[in-house]
């Protein structure tokens, strides 16, 4: 059911993306990504190994100076073969606002969300970050690369709440498909730490989107 | 009633002198003929002064201008003013040195004409009136007359004295037609302005004795408005693109790659130290790697670039072609208007009176 919310809202953000890039104040990219997820779950120092499929979309709203993004995934991650733990369904999401300090910086804030249902019991992360990131052009309106990196300034995890920590990287590169095309491909890599009282979650992630309008 | 009287005389009085401005050359010439007969020499010198002057289409003819000339000079002989008497009669002898007075006039006069043409250069110089030209294709037509066959130089020059252009340079006999086809020395349309057609003995090794005068004919140029297109002009360097590889460029775009590429294969180690990261980043880094690594070999850095080659060359011919587009359709433009020549009363100088 998530899911298919998931790609209706996906698809509803196309048109509107398409609509705004003749808006010359304020530009929209939509994507669609679909990955491979590794996640290391390390609980009174017992570490799990999970992997599996994720989707999900990111749309981004692009002002001059300010920007606004969010993104949504969800999956269902495994265990490893040599690993006693349970298979768990995964949602995340986050809602950033951003500011572009320089042509090539931008810088974020917002927070963002995880949880992991196992049975019937719920783990969820809710984090706030800070981050940064920084994109470099390699071929002009052909390819460009981007990485960025984020520390979390205030959090908590379950319930009662416990206070969480962690930071963040990732970087990718991002190709058009044509040269006067609107659709963008991405490969991209990001690992994310979160760490509580006891807990802690690393999560890798490897993705491939598409990317519909020029990506900031 | 008596005022009413008074103030007819008087718009009368005032009528009357506008009246001798607005009437024609022809006319002014009979009135001052008249004066000088029934002896107002003073009203006559006027009137004659004034039909010379006139201008245009209402201008007297040559045969006219002749007969006006010929009764000034009597007037001022009458009036005892011999200067300006020589001065007409030298004026008519400029106008046509063949002429021949009416033996008529009394004595005096005809001894000033002929002392007049004692002392005057036997050259001519005759215009037609008001001519309009299409600089290039046709041309404006003076006929320089002598009975002595000198070498002369006639040039056309501007207000500065510059010459514009050479008519005529060699021995003048009998007559000659200068024809000036409204363009200068190299080819193209002077400004509108005034001109003069200045004919000059050129001296000759040997001959000292050679006469020294200047016969200057003025002209004024007129030229309507002329509705031509600028030039473009040429396209600015930001629109040429780089005909080599620019290494700086190609760094530009290796830097990027080679940094990301690194950060993602590194980052992992500072974020989650500890933990074994994947082989994920491997991949994504390598590509971003070769990516930059692609990219500057992209700009072909130090290397020539055709294709960009072809473009500037094709941006700088279309430039060139739309250039001259313009001007052929300008110098149409040109060919077909008509130029206005106005020429004035030929002036001669002589070594006595030159400054």
């Amino acid at each position: 059911m998530r899911s298919l919310v998931a790609a209706v809202l996906g698809l509803c953000l196309l048109p509107l993306a398409a609509q705004a890039q003749d808006d010359h104040r304020l530009r929209f990219t939509a994507m669609g990504l679909a990955g491979q997820q590794l996640v290391q779950s390390t609980a009174a120092d017992v570490t799990d190994k999970l992997s599996g499929h994720v989707i999900g979309f990111e749309g981004t709203m692009i002002g001059n100076p300010f920007m606004v993004r969010v993104r949504y995934g969800e999956g269902r991650i495994n265990p490893k073969p040599e690993s006693a733990a349970e298979a768990r369904d995964v949602v995340s999401g986050e809602a950033m606002f951003g500011v572009r300090a320089l042509p090539w910086l931008s810088l974020w804030v917002g927070p963002s969300a995880r949880a992991y249902t196992v049975g019937e019991s719920d783990q969820r992360w809710l984090v706030w970050w800070g981050r940064a990131t920084a994109r470099g052009t390699l071929m002009p309106g052909r390819m460009q690369t981007f990485v960025e990196l984020g520390g979390v300034f205030g959090g908590n995890v379950g319930s009662p709440a416990v206070k969480a920590g962690g930071r963040m990287a990732s970087g990718g590169l991002e190709m058009r498909f044509g040269a006067m095309s609107s659709f963008w491909g991405r490969l991209g890599y990001g690992i994310e730490s979160l760490h509580a009282d006891g807990l802690r979650e690393t999560v890798e992630t490897l993705t491939l989107s598409v990317i519909y309008g020029l990506p900031q | 009633m008596n005022r009413f009287l008074a103030v007819a005389l008087t718009v009368v009085a005032l009528l009357v002198p506008a009246r001798a401005w607005a009437q024609s050359a022809a006319s002014l010439l009979e009135q001052g003929v008249r004066a000088y007969t029934v002896r107002e020499y003073d009203g006559g010198a006027w009137l004659l002064r004034r039909a010379l002057a006139v201008e245009g289409a209402e201008a007297l003819s040559n045969a006219g201008t002749a007969r006006a000339l010929l009764y000034l000079t009597a007037t001022e002989v009458a009036r005892n003013q011999r200067d300006s008497a020589l001065a007409s009669a030298r004026r008519l002898i400029l106008l046509d040195p063949r002429y021949q007075p009416d033996e008529s006039f009394p004595q005096p006069v005809l001894a000033v004409y002929q002392e007049a043409r004692r002392t005057a250069p036997s050259v001519s110089i005759r215009a037609s009136g008001d001519t309009a030209i299409r600089p290039g294709a046709e041309t404006f037509v003076v006929r320089l007359g002598s009975s002595t066959s000198p070498d002369v130089t006639a040039n056309v020059t501007n207000a500065e004295g510059r010459v514009v252009r050479t008519l005529f340079s060699g021995t003048l006999r009998d007559s000659v037609d200068l024809r000036w086809n409204g363009l200068d020395g190299s080819g193209k349309v002077p400004s509108p302005g005034r001109y003069m057609i200045q004919v000059t003995p050129r001296s000759q090794r040997g001959s000292a004795a050679s006469a020294n005068w200047t016969l200057r004919l003025p002209l004024e140029v007129m030229q309507p408005s002329i509705d031509t297109t600028p030039l473009p002009p040429a396209p600015p360097d930001s629109l040429f693109r780089p005909e080599r590889g620019s290494s700086n460029a190609a760094v530009r775009a290796l830097v990027p790659g080679l940094v990301a590429g690194a950060a993602i294969v590194v980052l992992p180690k500072i974020v989650a130290s500890g933990e074994n990261a994947s082989s994920a980043r491997l991949i994504v880094g390598g590509a971003v790697t070769i990516a930059g690594v692609a990219a500057f070999f992209s700009h072909h850095p130090g290397q020539r670039i055709p294709a960009n080659e072809e473009y500037n060359r094709n941006l700088r011919e279309s430039w060139q072609r739309n250039s001259q587009e313009i001007a052929r359709r300008n110098a149409d433009r040109m060919r077909q208007t008509r130029m206005i020549i106005r020429p004035g009363a030929p002036t001669l100088v002589t070594s006595a009176e030159t400054p």
